[in-house]
């Protein structure tokens, strides 16, 4: 009984937040929506009894492909009104996605079989959990495809790097260790002012003395502009 | 195609557990409850409590005593999605980790090191990132 009242709550407001991540005017809420329904998809793989699922769909997908849909509908300089205006030219594309995924769910649930010989999965059984069964079968069984996982993480990462990372030759990258070995003496410095005597009257100073970056290295310091360490402030 | 004529009916014992697994997460359903009702309490109090007089001048965009200059939604350095895109990676390859830790003691030592040779193609990954300067901020 709990079990269907569970179901059905999960159900329903993972179909609401599908039909919202769709019609939602404002693209971040529509990622929003996108976040609630993997955590209510979350629920229904908990219903079902496949719990790794469930926390993989929370840990991965809520928390890192959510994160990085926010960061493109965020970052990215599109004009929204523009991207509705395709809506009648993508409209057959979608649609006959939306057919082919309908296709797949009444093959599932009809239980049509295209293959023969395919076996009807068995459940690992009670005594055993959802994650173990797994753990068991991916790194022996199947070594060999999980090896190829690896391979793919390997070329996602390498091709993100070779696609976003750039040198600037104008940059100044960190020096975690001259920031460290830094003292106080080499950036303050206490000064006796005399009262209603304002910098400009002292003929001005610069804090700190050689400048901010001097715990940033360059890449290449021939594309620096030259710094002139004696410049004044309120020159 | 045959359309073969089960139909899914779980079992009593299939039913069974699934009573058992929602009540082991029945203290989850407790702090979802707290913690809305804390939320809702903050909200609400402030919503009743406070004392609100809303006019335009208070309701308009702020920026440091200018009128907000210009869209929020505006070009960001890529560099912030190559490390949501390397965060993304590491953490699929935490979650392989723990179905290994979970069944290492069944699967053996083939299993051990078919994980360690995972984890190594990885690596290989992981050291042309930092040499290459991609975890560096300038």
């Amino acid at each position: 009984m709990i079990t269907q009242i569970t179901f059905y709550l999960f159900a329903t407001i993972l179909v609401l937040c599908a039909g919202m991540v769709v019609s939602a005017r404002n693209p971040v809420h529509a990622v929003l929506f996108l976040i609630l329904g993997f955590f209510n998809a979350a629920g229904l793989f908990l219903i079902a009894g496949a719990e790794f699922l469930a926390m993989i769909l929370v840990i991965v997908y809520v928390g890192a492909v959510a994160v990085l849909f926010l960061f493109v509908v965020m970052m990215l300089d599109v004009n929204f009104n523009q991207l509705r205006e395709g809506l009648q030219r993508y409209a057959p594309v979608g649609a006959a996605i939306g057919v082919a995924l309908l296709a797949e769910l009444i093959f599932t649930v009809g239980r049509l079989k295209l293959v023969p010989g395919v076996q009807e999965p068995t459940l690992p059984g009670p005594q055993i959990s959802n994650t173990e069964a797994l753990g068991r079968l991916i790194y022996t069984d199947y070594v060999l495809l999980f090896q190829a996982c690896g391979l793919v993480l390997l070329v996602a990462m390498i091709g993100a790097i070779v696609l976003t990372l750039r040198d600037r030759p104008s940059a100044r990258r960190q020096n975690i260790s001259l920031q460290h070995a830094r003292l106080p003496a080499d950036t303050m410095e206490m000064m006796q002012l005399e009262v209603g005597a304002g910098t400009d009257a002292l003929g001005g100073f610069i804090r700190p003395r050689d400048g901010y970056g001097a715990t940033a290295e360059p890449i290449d310091a021939r594309a620096l502009p030259a710094r002139r360490s004696d410049e004044k402030l309120g020159a | 195609m045959a359309l073969s004529p089960r139909v899914a009916t779980p079992s009593s014992e299939f039913r069974h557990t699934m009573q058992n697994l929602l009540s082991a997460y029945f203290p989850i359903a407790v702090f979802i409850v707290i913690a809305a009702g804390v939320s809702a309490a903050m909200l609400g109090g402030s919503l009743l409590a406070g004392r609100q007089k809303p006019y335009a001048e208070k309701n308009s965009a702020y920026e440091c005593g200018f009128d907000a200059f210009d869209d929020a939604r505006r070009r960001f350095d890529v560099r912030f999605y190559l490390v949501a895109i390397l965060f993304i990676i590491f953490d699929l390859e935490v979650a392989f980790l723990f179905p290994w830790a979970i069944s290492l003691g069944r699967i053996g030592l083939f299993g051990f090191w078919s994980m360690l040779g995972f984890l190594g193609v990885l690596t290989v990954g992981f050291i042309y990132e930092w040499r290459k300067g991609a975890l560096d901020w300038e």
